[in-house]
């Protein structure tokens, strides 16, 4: 049933701080959120208020533009905050759990109105699914291949009766697509895997669920539990004890921050925590959001990552040798271990690097031509289509194949630009400008 | 290497207030001296440790085999013509003190448009002319007066690359423009049998000499051997004779992955193809010429290796990329034979491709839309059938 795709292009970073193989039970974490902006396109109109007790599945947000995308709580318990930003921005609805709390259990089946349909993403665009639409297949990718992203097969070890009841729930709206891919990242995301099998055309449209998500559908339909669960890797150059956590979504990170950031060269000083000089990000280093330490974690991510902020300078960092600097290009020393890839095996360890946020340069115009296309592999020419973003011409973006990227899929062509653009936000701001278009 | 008290200096000076208007020239040393502490904000959060800067460097290191081994020839060319008994240092030597003025000259004043641009605009000084600023010394004869190469640097900066936009928005090579102004402006200190050679004092009478291309527009077989021309014992533009310090320059372009290997290969690959088609003709001396003769010749190499690769001006697809670079090794050799009145035709093919680059990659780009459209097409008409 699992089909499987080839690709050569791409780029698997050398990045330390690998998860162990080992997962600690951290669903008892108390504080949840639900995040509206973690879904594109989704004007929240609030259904509760601060001290309202909700149970688990309960919708808390419903979308503006269509009432019938609705975000429900995680788990069961008491709304304990409304968080807002400027111009009073819905940025997080704040549940406390309560053990012993039902969820809901009416329909145990997958239809828009169940608490799983958020699960269910949409492109072009990367919304929430639209019920309306008919999509012309739906993925599921069977390998996360973004740095230090966890294993699904060892995530879903013991869900397997779940995942494919969950297959079964969606192949009531779509040929249900259950991807493996090969080769290097971004080899296991959905665009490239979409590009590979069945590219979207204008007008046309695609589904995708994540595979751990597509167990919680199954579990929802088989039992009529609502209880959207996730094994999260947890690592990075700066964790400090990584490895793997089961937990619900939208979780607090505290608790597992605290385990991460502890100062070890202090035994004694129990709780405290060096968060100014690190980095937490929900999701993937190359396309994931910040979150504080007492975060919580985006809805769709499954991993947490934590990185050393770069905030320093580098002496004559443009003519060091360089040994300890990872890059794409062999502008530096440590490009002269890594062309040997056929050693890698004979290595006693892996080389990795200690990769940090700084920016490594300041922004320039584009000058290098030819390398993005090394690690973008779609039938698209990424910098045409960037500077058809950066002029907004809608037109040629269109000409170009707009419809069948998402931000994520340019993050390696992000991460090795020499000229420090910010592509991914520049692909986004194009996107929305179509969507809009679209909608209106 | 603690450099703590340099940081807090650059933080101390950092002009602010009334010389704000400083902050273009500021930020320029200061990135030189450190890569910035600037963080990520969104999007990818860890990135490559190249940046411009260091790209350009690559290019600079490049240049230096052909750039040293220039500076020994135009030592080694004098002392031939003179019937000295220079040692090596000396000829070196020599060469060097020819070298350095022009060098200096050229950064100076390209330098000083880039600053004065960058600060009138606001902008942060770009490092692209770095490399441009070298290779405009290397691709001239050694008896240029400074004066022509300072004006073909500022006509070069300005109307090659400023006047776009500066760097990345030029689409001519720039060490090419200043080359073809020197050779329009000023045809008789940029070619014939008077200019190749340095003069031991300053102002005596030119030495004649002859360049294997200029013999060869002349009727006349060239009188160095195919290995003189290998090494680059020859006469030519001070630093573009030595194909093998070239060639060192190039391995260290493709290892880095700074130059294309696309154009790289396809410039030789078109210029060998018109060569044994000219061999096919046969019609006069310079058509009998084994093919070979054209990359050890004159700029071929050079042209190859450090000007057609240059990507800002250069096609940026990869397919469009053989067709830049064998247009480009075929019309060097076509110029070359077919019109004596020019006797290097590598500069003016390049920049005639440089021209024709957007167009090439029009088209590519255009089959890829069309593609496209094909594949819209065929998912409508199996939606509705």
């Amino acid at each position: 049933m699992v089909e499987t795709i080839k690709i050569k292009k791409g780029l698997d970073l050398p990045i330390g701080g690998e998860p162990l193989k080992e997962v600690i039970d951290a669903r008892s974490i108390e504080r949840y959120a639900v995040k509206p902006t973690d879904f594109v396109g989704f004007t929240p109109r609030l259904l509760v208020a601060e001290g309202d007790t909700v149970c688990a599945g309960q919708p808390l947000v419903e979308d503006k533009n269509d009432t019938r995308l609705r975000l429900p709580s995680p788990v069961g318990g008491t709304v304990t905050a409304i968080v807002r930003g400027e111009k009073r921005r819905l940025l997080e609805v704040v549940i406390t759990s309560r053990t012993g709390s039902k969820s809901s259990t009416n329909q145990p089946n997958l239809t828009p109105d169940s608490p799983c349909w958020w699960m269910i993403k949409e492109r072009p665009f990367g919304t929430i699914a639209n019920p309306d639409h008919k999509p012309k297949g739906i993925f599921v990718s069977m390998r996360d291949t973004n740095p230090l992203a966890p294993d699904l097969d060892f995530a879903l070890k013991g869900r397997e009766h779940e995942f494919e009841a969950g297959i079964k729930a969606l192949e009531a709206y779509g040929t249900v697509h259950c991807v493996k891919a090969q080769g290097p990242h971004p080899a296991g995301n959905i665009g490239t895997i979409v590009a590979a099998l069945d590219p979207i055309n204008k007008g046309e449209c695609v589904w995708s669920v994540g595979a751990q998500d597509v167990a919680n559908i199954g579990r929802w339909c088989l039992t009529g539990e609502y209880r959207p669960e996730r094994v999260i890797s947890v690592g990075g150059p700066a964790a400090k004890a990584p490895k793997h956590y089961r937990v619900l979504c939208g979780a607090n990170v505290q608790r597992i921050s605290d385990v991460q950031l502890m100062d070890t060269s202090y035994p004694n000083m129990t709780g405290s925590t060096t968060t100014s000089s690190t980095r937490i990000i929900s999701g993937s280093p190359l396309s994931g959001t910040t979150i504080k330490a007492d975060g919580f974690l985006g809805m769709y991510d499954q991993q947490l990552t934590f990185i050393e902020e770069g905030d320093q300078y580098d002496f004559m960092g443009w003519l060091m040798p360089g040994l300890k600097k990872f890059s794409f290009s062999k502008t530096f020393l440590s490009g002269l271990m890594l062309p040997f890839k056929a050693m890698e095996p004979l290595m006693p360890v892996k080389p990795s690097f200690s990769f940090n946020t700084n920016m490594h340069g300041s922004v320039r115009p584009f000058l290098f031509t030819g390398q993005f296309e090394r690690v973008f592999p779609f039938d698209i020419y990424p910098l045409q289509l960037i500077k058809a973003c950066i002029v907004g011409d809608v037109e040629l973006q269109e000409k170009l194949g707009i419809y069948e990227v998402e931000p994520e899929d340019f993050a390696l062509c992000e991460f090795i630009d020499p000229s420090k653009t910010e592509i991914q936000t520049i692909i986004r701001e194009a996107l929305e400008v179509l969507r809009k278009e679209a909608m209106a | 290497m603690n450099m703590k008290w340099l940081e807090q200096w650059f933080e101390k000076i950092e002009p602010k207030g009334k010389w704000a208007w400083l902050g273009s020239t500021y930020e320029a040393f200061h990135t030189f001296a450190f890569t910035p502490k600037t963080v990520t904000r969104s999007g990818s959060h860890i990135r490559d440790a190249v940046d411009m800067k260091r790209s350009i460097i690559i290019v600079v290191i490049a240049l230096l085999p052909a750039l040293l081994f220039g500076m020994w020839n135009i030592g080694y060319q004098t002392n031939l013509a003179a019937g000295t008994d220079w040692g090596f240092w000396h000829c070196f030597w020599f060469g060097l003190l020819r070298m350095l003025p022009m060098i200096v000259v050229s950064y100076v004043v390209g330098l000083s448009i880039e600053f004065a641009f960058a600060q009138v605009r606001h902008h942060e000084v770009n490092e692209g002319f770095l490399a441009t600023g070298l290779l405009i010394p290397m691709i001239v004869p050694v008896t240029t007066p400074l004066w022509q190469l300072a004006l073909a640097v500022a006509f070069a900066v300005i109307i090659g690359k400023e006047v776009f936009g500066g760097s990345g928005m030029n689409f001519l090579n720039p060490a090419l423009v200043a080359r073809a102004f020197l050779f329009f402006a000023y045809p008789t200190h940029m070619s014939g049998d008077k200019v190749w050679i340095a003069n031991d004092l300053w102002g005596s009478d030119a030495i004649a000499g002859a360049t294997p291309m200029g013999e060869l527009a002349a009727g006349m077989h060239p009188s160095a051997s195919a290995i003189d021309m290998l090494i680059g014992t020859i006469l030519g533009s001070t630093c573009e004779t030595s194909v093998i310090a070239i060639a060192l320059g190039a391995l260290l372009l493709l290892f880095t992955g700074i130059a294309s290997w696309r154009i790289m290969l396809s410039v030789f690959l078109g210029g060998g193809l018109m060569g044994l088609l000219f061999n096919a003709i046969g019609y006069n001396e310079y058509m009998q010429l084994p093919f070979y003769y054209h990359f050890l010749m004159g700029g071929f190499a050079f042209g190859a290796v450090f000007m057609a690769t240059d990507p800002v001006t250069a096609a940026q697809t990869n397919t469009g990329k053989w067709i830049y670079g064998l247009l480009i090794g075929a019309f060097a050799v076509l110029l070359r034979v077919c019109n004596p009145a020019y006797p290097e035709g590598m500069m003016l093919s390049i920049l005639f491709m440089n021209c024709m680059a957007p167009l090439i990659d029009h088209c590519v780009v255009a089959q890829n839309i069309k593609r496209r459209a094909k594949r819209a097409a065929i998912g409508k008409e199996a939606h509705n059938g």
